[in-house]
């Protein structure tokens, strides 16, 4: 079953990032088969200049100027004529579709399918999502004018990275990434865990669990080198999450054992001119996710955001005396090689992650409460090993550490104020408990995606019925 | 706070609750019962979650109401009824606690305006059986037909509230448990629910929904009719009287269940999911039973209010709780009770 | 004198007791509902839920058809499984999420009823990540299980296959049963109200899809707490 990998053979943007600033995902519809079919056609062979050209699994020198690719629904399948037979053999997760998964991922309350933003409040009609990567909105522009040539454009969403590479609650992201096995990622250089197998992102290739394969769905064609993709549109509220940093600081400032955390004069260690409440604010933040707003990994330097000398970015572990919480939500995405109750499961749930923001710069000197966030793309071979065992029994529930069992990730976890918790580590060894934790970040739409590779567009841009 | 039509509303249940075959110097429901003493101890794990006085520790006297919940005047111990355990913690702070509490584990109802309309459907209609040829329809139908009547019942307590229950999702389990729940062989037999979510407050500050049960440590008994449909009409008294003679005693478990996150802490027509969190809060000893006088003058005279919360024991935003208050109040005053912990002083 | 003291009434009453009318009941009057009224099998196993104590102590009861459910056959499966004992620790040692498992043969089925944590394909994904082999060896006793193996190589296929063999768990609160039923069909919670009445007969009828159920989820004597919270606080290491 296994191969020799070919990067020619799949879409860019899967193994590796693309590196390009800004996106414009599009919602489409098939309301005319042939079209689409003929378009995907000319999207392989590039014999049409009014179609955008499929970009594939390259190295290049320069960055292209726009890069188009897409991804299918279920319903797309069905709607491009794939047959029944074939159909079945796709897994359940994607079967059922993200709307249908809502409660398994953390999507009731207000992130609740039925309260989702359109056209996502619409799952059936959502047959394909295209992206288009490009730094000119020009191209944008051009490339969403040749696509609606061909499919029912139901709606769209503009992304960007933010100044120095942060995400809207402030934090850089994207530094850790699964790094995989034969790929050459330059953005991965220093990173230094242990690699990846391919299986854990592509259909066909062995993958972390001794033995497993995961399902190619039929007929090869169509499965071999797929990926599976779930697009999140995440809003953040960013002005609650700094709310909540400024009343757990006042919280702790009051706390008997505020010494374990910040010892009396340690506030400008932890940054430069920072006040014992500014300090305090940054801790917090850096506790619930695991790195310091800047980057730098809380299992390396527990007290400062700066060190020096610097630490590495990506070279860590986490063990019994971590002074990164178990709870953190990159250790809660991605424990490691740390102590975890389901021991077969290290390493194995990886997630590649291609996200970027959306809506307007926040300024946390003048809070406002517009809508912005995360569209976030948590890619794998297979959902319900990787993304759902992730939400469901990681991020939300915490089943994978006794001492946060029964909580939900402090950053983005279904929290309500009433019942949550969060355990923050102390110097000596011991832990605060805050309470209190809102839900932060609130899922306005998504679907799971089929990533097809170039033999799959083919083999659809042909189907005859 | 208790306004004007809060008022107005409260009255009205109480005067739908009143029924021909009642008494107005009775209760209008639970109008026959028991008083019985005792005390009750915390556990020791009570204390980590709730740092109210009941929860100590401490040995605190009792004071509790058994009854039939039917508002009939006349005793019918035998028949299908919920039962009612009405407990007074007798306190050494400001205020009593008073656990008021059912062998049906949910209410009727989730809303004020939906519980009058219950009521008003639900009123005693006089009692029609089912002519054997509805009872062949409904085997035919895989339909369980109607119980038959019991001697001298004149009333039937449940015809409407079964169509209310046919209309309004939310009625159907309180409804259908209703129905088949039968009589116990003692009081001290029955599993008795507070229903409603109150909110503890633990020594470290954390607050947390929870929902009371009182277990009988003897067991849950229910009582076999027998063949002749003819169910004993007063035992229940006598069987209590009996059981803590001697200085012999009946013992009741406090569990508690621990809410979590989207439970439903403001609607008591659904019961928590039966794997939430228990927590043995305490036990209750029960050794003696009020003599016929002091059952006259004290039992019988006594204003119990499920919105009696010592401190550390806050009730929920549950809008049938909050109604309750004022319920019993009217009610006590009418009956001209001892005076409601609440009458007057707001 | 009332319906119930007439002989025709007495009569009626001891109906359901008479064996023509069970008869009836059995071979026409349930028939002719399920014809009126279909109800579409239940899935299995526990309900997905957002709140945690719904998600640990979750029960498992799987029940396999045996291939050949003679004898010797059942004696083939137990072999199986006692061939199996260290893998079976293994994997209970590793996976760290199961509190009790156990094996019963009862009729020509073979059963395996446990007690996990968390989410079922990623429990049933872990074991086969440990013990393949064993689910391997099992499924050759079962009706349907050699297109399954190795198990490895079919997971996804494996999982949906114990969750269809997975006991429906008839709701705790018996009305729920209308909501499920529902929900089978398509219909939502504001789907129109039930006649009351007719619970019992929906519950026959469901036996037609579900022959075998689960009598509710279950009870526990310490709900809410994981196998690895347990260990953990009585010191035994997780
Ligand atoms: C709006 C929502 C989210 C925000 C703001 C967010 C933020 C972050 C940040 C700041 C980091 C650390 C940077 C890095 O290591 O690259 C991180 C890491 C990570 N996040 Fe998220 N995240 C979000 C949603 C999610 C979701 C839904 C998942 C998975 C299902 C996820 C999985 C991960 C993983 C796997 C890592 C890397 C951990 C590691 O490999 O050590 N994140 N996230
Ligand atoms: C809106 C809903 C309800 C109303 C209006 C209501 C009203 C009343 C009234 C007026 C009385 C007589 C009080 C007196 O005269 O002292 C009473 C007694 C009683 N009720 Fe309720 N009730 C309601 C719900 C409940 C619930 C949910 C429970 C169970 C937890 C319950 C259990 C009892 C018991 C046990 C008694 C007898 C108390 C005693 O022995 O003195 N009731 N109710």
């Amino acid at each position: 079953m296994s191969a020799e990998f070919d990067p020619n053979a799949i879409q860019g943007n899967i193994v590796r990032g693309y590196g390009i600033h800004h996106v414009r995902y599009l919602m489409l519809e098939v309301t005319d088969r042939k079209a689409a079919r003929e378009f995907l056609v000319a999207s392989l062979n590039g014999e049409n200049p009014n179609v955008p050209i499929i970009q594939r699994e390259t190295e290049w020198e320069e960055n292209p100027e726009v890069c188009f690719n897409i991804s299918l629904t279920f319903p797309g399948l069905q709607a491009l004529g794939v047959s029944k037979k074939n159909l079945a053999t796709f897994p359940i997760e994607f079967r059922d579709g993200m709307a249908s998964r809502a409660l398994k991922i953390g999507d009731f309350g207000d992130s609740a399918p039925t309260k989702w933003a359109p056209p996502f409040d619409e799952p059936d009609r959502i047959h394909l999502i295209a992206s288009i990567y490009s730094d000119s909105e020009e191209h944008l522009d051009k490339v969403q004018t040749q696509v609606a040539e061909a499919f029912n454009i139901l709606g769209t969403r503009d992304g960007r990275d933010l100044a120095k590479s942060k995400v809207v609650f402030g934090y850089v992201d994207s530094i850790s990434q699964p790094k995989f096995k034969g790929i050459h990622d330059k953005s991965q250089n220093k990173n230094d865990e242990l690699l990846d197998p391919l299986g854990t992102i592509l259909l066909g290739y062995p993958t972390r669990m001794e033995g497993v394969y995961f399902g190619i769905p039929s007929p090869s064609e169509l499965g071999f080198n797929g990926s599976f993709n779930a697009f999140r549109v995440l809003s953040q509220d960013a002005s609650g999450f700094e709310n909540f940093l400024t009343e757990a600081a006042e919280f702790l400032l009051k706390h008997p054992n505020l010494k374990d955390v910040l010892p009396p004069g340690g506030a400008r260690q932890v940054g430069k001119g920072f006040s014992r409440k500014t300090a305090l604010r940054e801790i917090v933040a850096a506790q619930i996710v695991g790195r310091w707003r800047n980057g730098v990994p809380y299992e390396l330097s527990p007290d400062t955001m700066e060190p020096d000398p610097k630490v590495s970015l990506t070279n860590f572990d986490y063990n019994r005396n971590s002074r990164c919480p178990v709870g953190a939500h990159m250790r809660r995405c991605n424990p490691r090689g740390g102590p975890i109750v389901q021991r077969v499961a290290n390493l194995t749930r990886r997630i590649v992650r291609r996200g970027m923001s959306y809506g307007p710069d926040f300024d946390p000197k003048n809070p406002d409460d517009r809508e912005r966030g995360l569209l976030g793309n948590f890619l794998g071979a297979n959902l319900g090993a990787q993304f759902e065992a992730v939400m469901y029994d990681w991020l939300n529930l915490g089943l994978q550490h006794p001492d946060i069992t029964g909580s939900n990730d402090p950053l983005l976890g279904a929290n309500s104020v009433d019942t949550s918790w969060f355990d923050m580590t102390t110097r000596t060894g011991g832990k605060i408990r805050l309470h209190g934790l809102p839900r932060f970040v609130v899922c306005r739409g998504g679907a799971y995606t089929f990533l097809p590779s170039i033999a799959a567009i083919n083999y659809l841009s042909q189907l005859k019925n | 706070m208790t306004t004007n039509s809060d008022k107005a509303v409260a009255k009205e249940m109480v005067d739908i609750m009143h029924r021909p075959d009642g008494d107005p110097k009775l209760r209008p429901i639970h109008t026959n019962g028991i008083g019985v003493t005792g005390f009750f101890k915390a556990s020791e794990t009570a204390a980590e979650y709730s740092n109210s006085e009941p929860f100590q520790g401490n040995k605190i006297p009792v004071t509790i109401r058994f009854s039939n919940a039917s508002g009939n005047k006349t005793r019918h111990d035998g028949w299908s009824d919920i039962r009612g355990m009405a407990t007074r913690f007798h306190l050494n702070g400001p205020q009593d606690f008073d656990l008021i509490a059912m062998t049906l584990q949910e209410f009727f109802t989730p809303d004020v305006p939906s519980t009058l309309e219950f009521l008003k459907a639900a009123r005693p209609t006089p009692y029609h059986s089912a002519t054997p040829l509805q009872k062949i329809r409904d085997y035919l139908s895989l339909k369980v037909p109607k119980r038959n009547r019991y001697p001298h019942e004149d009333l039937s307590p449940d015809d409407g509230g079964k169509k209310y229950a046919n209309k309004h999702k939310f009625a159907q389990l309180p409804i259908f448990q209703t129905a088949s729940i039968g009589a116990p062989v003692s009081y001290a037999r029955a599993a008795y629910h507070a229903v409603h979510t109150f909110i503890i407050t633990a020594p470290n500050g954390k607050r947390n929904w929870v929902r009371f049960t009182w277990q009988p440590v003897a067991g849950v008994r229910p009582r076999p009719i027998g063949p002749d449909n003819k169910p004993d009409d007063d035992y229940l008294n006598q069987e209590i009287r009996d059981r803590l003679s001697d200085r012999e005693t009946a013992r009741f478990t406090l569990m508690m269940s621990l809410g979590e996150q989207e439970d439903e802490v403001n609607n008591c027509t659904k019961p928590w999911p039966l794997h939430r969190t228990r927590i043995v809060m305490g036990m209750l000893t029960l050794n003696h039973v009020l003599d016929a006088k002091a059952q006259e003058s004290k039992i019988e005279k006594m204003s119990y209010n499920p919105c009696l919360l010592p401190e550390g024991i806050e009730p929920s935003d549950d809008p049938i709780l909050h109604i309750r208050r004022t319920a019993y109040e009217i009610s006590s005053k009418e009956r001209h009770a001892n005076r409601c912990p609440f009458a007057g002083g707001q | 004198m009332s319906n119930e003291e007439s002989w025709f009434g007495r009569f009626v009453d001891t109906l359901p007791t008479k064996g023509w009318f069970k008869f009836l009941s059995k071979y026409v009057v349930t028939p002719y509902w399920l014809w009126k009224d279909p109800k579409p099998k239940l899935p299995g196993g526990p309900r997905v839920s957002s709140q945690p104590s719904d998600n640990v102590q979750r029960m498992m009861n799987l029940i396999m058809p045996l291939k050949d459910p003679s004898e010797i056959g059942k004696a083939r499966a137990v072999m199986a499984i006692a061939q199996n004992v260290d893998e079976i620790f293994g994997g209970l040692d590793n996976v760290g999420t199961v509190h009790f498992a156990r094996f019963v043969i009862l009729g020509d089925k073979l059963c395996m009823i446990s007690v996990y944590d968390g989410d079922f394909s990623n429990y049933i994904r872990d074991f086969i990540v440990t013990v393949g082999s064993v689910f391997d060896a099992i499924m050759a006793e079962i009706e349907g299980g050699s297109a399954l193996i190795p198990t490895e190589q079919n997971v996804e296929a494996f999982i949906e296959w114990v969750h269809e063999h997975d006991l429906f768990q008839a709701p705790d609160f018996p009305t729920e049963l209308f909501t499920l039923q529902d929900q089978a069909k398509g219909i939502g919670p504001d789907g129109p109200v039930h006649d009351l009445s007719t619970l019992p007969r929906n519950l026959v009828l469901q036996f037609h899809s579900n022959p075998d159920i689960s009598l509710g989820g279950g009870y526990r004597a310490y709900p809410g707490f994981s196998a690895a919270q347990i260990r953990e606080k009585l010191g035994v290491g997780w």
